[in-house]
């Protein structure tokens, strides 16, 4: 099982920006890009197909057709990805959007265009972390991609077999 | 607002060629003796040997999970051989309950009080604090203070679990490790925890689980063996071992002067609730190590901390729930399973298909300690200790020698096993960490666990006699 993260940006220059950036993740994590929300949906399909967990989202709000706030509300509800981290990664959600982000599709992280690469691994790394945390998961086969001095806390109640 | 999100679904890991196999093979071997009439074996040992085959299968290839088995295990001698038997008619057999008594033996119920502080040392912060103050002097240079890493790592070992002890040990590390240049001098140090865990887990009772099935199965026999006693048998071996391993991991990977700083700032939780942790697991420690003075068995002594940590809410239900209940399953299945093997005759069957005397002493001791450190580098440590323990005791009723040193040997040489990243918890997350590749430690186990099971198979045995410890 791999764990899984999906860029939804329909700007082909910030998706390739972003992935870029988080270029050291990509030996240890699944990256997966969607353009759009249908295309998301899709790759969320093939993730789960391949026995894989989609563990964080970085959305654009601003998309054609549905747009990312709504589509990280619907994650909430969907039984493949409600409990994935989520990023929104925009200029331009104005606070109405940012409210029902934060409180119908518990946001966890908001990042502003232009974004600083280091702080978004960061970031990234904090949010893997807290998902491998709250599903419990085995942390060694994601190591390299989380804290790893936050996950040895998962170790402790673990026990000599 | 949609506060609850939907139940994330439960999905089954898939099952491996080998854990298919696995399981037909369990199947079909606990079968045969069911099936066939085995001369020299009586029924109830057709029964015992059946479930034996079946959990040594899935046992090496974890078909089910290792716990899931041991609960097999209980679950098929009641069906098979206690008075609830489905099918009887093979003579008196022991009462179900006799068997379900293996999850309250007086061994688990010292592991018990050992989790129960080995959980508050962690709550509290007893455990890092412990590290801090330790490692401050061994600070100055790179060798020094991977001595002090691993002698901190082997003490905490002692009394905590080798996987907890890792875990908290590579927490203080990683910081550190990143601060060192990538290559052999962050192996040495990425290899020192998990091999000084591995080696620290032989030297109490509580240490590691195959010391307790050890303990286990040779107080079924009446051959019990005190706290301090084992200690007094194992801490030995642990010390020249250690120091051998840090002269080797040393030597090969970290130059003299290598620049390391472990400095940490202890910072102790004064709070009420922390005080009484620290006073009730310092006097549990200090009732363990003067059994002699006061008799009351180490299993007594484990359960005042359960009663007293609960009793003044130091320690609450949540850590009761939190406590290693698989592996305290896993530790009654070996000593339910080493029961049975003993009670339906299976053992003394078992030994005579081989005509043991003829060989010498030593290479039998020799083979023993290899078979289990073979076994256990490649499946757990504990499982091996459940399926060669009741053998090696009952092995060593013919032989020139105290069983107590042959159940203490099996039990110690599962620990020394620590060639793979799969042999013990620890390994596999020095492994993760990304700064040890498999080579380094295949050669590391190799040598460190070599060296301990020569010494364990040629040399302890007359130490314990010479001191005479047995």
């Amino acid at each position: 099982m791999r764990l899984a993260l999906l860029i939804l940006e329909d700007e082909r220059a910030v998706r390739e920006a972003l992935r870029r950036d988080l270029a050291p993740f990509a030996s240890h994590i699944r990256l997966e890009e969607a353009e759009d929300v249908e295309t998301a949906r899709d790759v969320i399909t093939e993730i789960d197909a391949d026995g894989d967990q989609l563990a964080l989202v970085l959305a654009d709000h601003r998309l054609p057709g549905t747009s990312g706030v709504d589509f990280l509300i619907s994650l909430r509800t969907d039984e493949r990805a409600s409990m994935a981290r989520t990023i929104l990664v925009t200029g331009q959600a104005d606070q109405e959007d940012t409210i029902r982000a934060i409180n119908e599709a518990q946001l966890d992280r908001y990042v502003a265009k232009p974004w600083q690469p280091e702080l978004l691994c960061q970031m990234v790394r904090e949010q893997l972390t807290d998902y491998v945390v709250s599903r419990r998961l085995d942390p060694l086969p994601h190591l390299p991609a989380l804290d790893a001095a936050a996950a040895m806390t998962l170790l402790q109640d673990r026990g000599d077999f | 607002m949609t506060t609850s999100s939907v139940r994330p679904r439960v999905a089954l890991p898939s099952l491996t060629l080998v854990q298919r196999l696995g399981l037909l093979a369990g199947v079909v071997a606990f079968i045969i003796p069911l099936a066939i009439d085995i001369p020299g074996l009586e029924p109830a040992g057709e029964r015992m040997l059946a479930i034996f085959l079946l959990a040594i299968l899935l046992w090496v290839t974890e078909a089910i999970p290792l716990y899931a088995t041991a609960t097999l295990v209980i679950l098929l001698q009641v069906l098979m051989l206690s008075d609830q038997a489905l099918v009887g008619g093979i003579g008196p057999l022991p009462p179900a309950a006799s068997y379900f008594a293996a999850l309250a033996n007086p061994v688990i119920i010292l592991f018990l009080g050992g989790f129960l502080i080995a959980d508050g040392a962690h709550k509290y912060g007893l455990d890092r604090n412990l590290a801090a103050v330790l490692l401050r002097p061994f600070a100055g240079n790179a060798r020094r203070s991977v001595l002090g890493l691993m002698a901190i790592t082997a003490l905490l070992s002692m009394f905590v679990s080798n996987t907890a002890t890792a875990a908290t040990m590579f927490a203080v590390v990683i910081p550190i490790l990143a601060a060192l240049p990538t290559g052999p001098a962050r192996t040495g140090v990425a290899l020192a925890i998990p091999v000084a865990a591995n080696v620290g887990g032989i030297g109490t009772p509580v240490g590691s689980p195959p010391n307790a099935i050890a303990l286990g199965a040779l107080e079924a026999q009446g051959q019990g063996v005190s706290f301090i006693g084992w200690m007094f048998l194992a801490v030995p071996l642990m010390l020249v071992v250690l120091l051998f391993a840090w002269w080797f991991l040393t030597r090969r990977y970290i130059k003299a002067d290598t620049p390391l700083v472990l400095e940490l700032s202890a910072n102790f939780d004064r709070s009420p609730a922390a005080i009484i942790f620290y006073v009730i697991a310092g006097s549990t420690v200090l009732l363990w190590l003067t059994e002699p003075l006061h008799g009351i068995s180490s299993s007594t002594v484990g359960f005042i901390p359960v009663v007293a940590l609960l009793a003044t809410q130091v320690m609450s239900a949540d850590d009761l729930r939190r406590l290693q209940w698989p592996v305290l399953w896993l530790v009654a299945g070996g000593i339910a399973l080493g029961a049975g093997i003993g009670n339906s005759g299976l053992d003394a069957w078992l030994i005579g298909l081989l005509s043991w005397d003829a060989l010498p002493l030593a290479l039998l001791l020799l083979l023993l300690v290899g078979v289990s450190v073979g076994l256990s580098t490649v499946i757990s440590n504990s499982a091996t200790a459940n399926l060669l323990v009741p053998l090696a005791l009952s092995l060593a009723i013919g032989l020139p020698i105290d069983p107590t040193a042959v159940g203490v040997m099996v039990a110690l040489a599962c620990s020394l096993a620590m060639a793979l990243p799969i042999s013990t918890p620890p390994n596999a997350v020095a492994y993760a960490t990304g700064e040890v590749p498999t080579s380094a430690m295949a050669l590391s186990g190799f040598v460190i666990g070599g060296f301990g099971a020569l010494l364990l198979a040629l040399a302890m045995p007359s130490l314990w006699g010479a001191l005479g410890l047995l």
